[in-house]
């Protein structure tokens, strides 16, 4: 998972409190910066951006121009949470910090950029990586989920019949289909590789099957160009935070996405749209995906 | 055209003022305007270097007004929610968020007391 660690800009120019901020505007304008961090000692004690800049007198301290309120995050907040957390407080810039200590910055812009290449172009779905990041929260946050993998079938060969460019509008409407059929803060659907969709769910596995079945048949009802029918397969796991069963596998996150993608293989193989893989724990020290 | 025999000369006259430096500066109250020169950090450091332990720093939620520097016998005669009432009243009529506004406070304390005989 990117985290903000592999992302921050290492060289930070930082200011101290007690300097003019006359010296403040030379130095972002020297280093083309739009906000110093400003450090007392070793201590963070707050940042000092453009705007306060603006608004304050060139003769003041900065320690009497500077924003208090700083947004702090350890240097493994993945890439999904710095960007909850610009949103959330409204800041521009994100300080990478270890025990009180500045390691790097972010910048709104950086985390955009970098967030946006994990958005699919063509069908405006999250990769992937955020849906790793989304259940990791939702587990954290002591929810239990499910997970619904989603392969369509023979996708390859319908691609060769109507074209590759048709193709593409086939998975764009089959997003679209989708997310018409999720429910926003409950559902996280991503588009997880070539003609494979997966979606998080907060709802019980059984609830989490029968939405499923739900989204194949929408699949299989809607009316393809060309004639096109377009079926899917799908497997469904969920997952909790708790203590393994005895006998059982403790799973990892990234273990019970897995598992999710091998039940829709099964599923192919038996010819049955959707196998329910069931429930697995996932311990409360293994919800790393690496 | 200017002759060449015209004479021209420069000269400088100094004027001097001398007054005692007045200590500490900023007497018994100083209103700091939110986009004054000087922040109430620099006023802290200023009154810490040149009165240590004699003024306490106000942080103020005001329009014009950011924070306060009050002499701390003053706070004893006065305590804060009777004195700022007063003084920021008169501040903001003279005052804007540029300026830092220096008051004197001279408070009498009145007392009359009845007493059996």
């Amino acid at each position: 998972m990117i985290t903000i660690g592999d992302i921050m800009i290492k060289d930070v120019v930082t200011i101290s409190p007690a300097a003019s901020v006359a010296r403040a505007a030379e130095l972002m304008e020297k280093f083309k910066v739009g906000g110093l961090p400003v450090i007392d000692g070793d201590k963070i004690i707050g940042i000092i951006t453009s705007r306060d800049i603006r608004r304050a007198h060139q003769n003041r301290l900065v320690a009497d121009a500077m924003t208090r309120k700083v947004v702090t995050a350890p240097p493994e907040t993945s890439l999904w949470e710095a960007k909850e957390l610009i949103e959330e407080h409204g800041v521009e810039r994100l300080l990478v910090a270890k025990d009180g200590k500045l390691l790097g910055i972010v910048t709104k812009s950086l985390i955009y950029i970098e967030s946006g290449k994990h958005i699919d172009p063509l069908t405006g779905l999250p990769r992937s990586e955020f849906l790793r990041h989304i259940a990791l929260k939702l587990l954290q946050e002591g929810n239990e989920i499910s997970v619904i993998f989603i392969d369509l079938d023979n996708f390859g060969t319908i691609d060769k019949e109507i074209g590759h460019e048709s193709g593409d509008q086939v998975l764009k409407q089959v997003a679209k289909i989708f997310k018409d059929m999720v429910i926003e803060g409950s559902d996280y659907l991503c588009r997880y590789a070539g003609d494979e969709f997966a979606l998080i769910t907060t709802r019980p596995l059984e609830e989490a099957k029968k939405l499923c079945f739900r989204l194949l048949r929408s699949l299989t009802n809607h009316p393809w160009p060309n004639g096109t029918r377009l079926t899917a397969s799908a497997g469904v796991a969920g997952g909790r935070r708790g203590h393994p069963r005895p006998g059982s596998k403790c799973c990892t996150v990234h273990e019970l996405i897995n598992l999710a993608s091998l039940g829709s293989t099964q599923a192919k193989k038996e010819n049955t749209p959707v196998v329910v893989v069931g429930q697995v724990e996932i311990a409360k020290d293994t919800t790393c995906t690496s | 055209m200017l002759s060449n025999n015209q004479e021209s000369t420069r000269k400088a006259e100094i004027n001097l003022r001398l007054a005692q430096f007045e200590f500490p500066p900023m007497q018994d109250v100083l209103l700091i305007g939110k986009r004054a020169p000087i922040g109430p950090e620099a006023a802290r450091k200023m009154s810490d270097a040149l009165s240590p332990d004699q003024y306490e720093i106000i942080s103020l939620e005001h329009e014009l007004f950011e924070a306060a520097v009050v002499r701390r016998a003053l706070l004893k005669i006065l305590p804060p929610e009777k004195l700022f009432p007063v003084i920021l009243e008169e501040g903001t009529r003279i005052a804007s968020e540029n300026t830092v506004i220096k008051i004197q406070v001279n408070a009498t304390i009145q007392v009359n007391k009845v007493v059996d005989l």
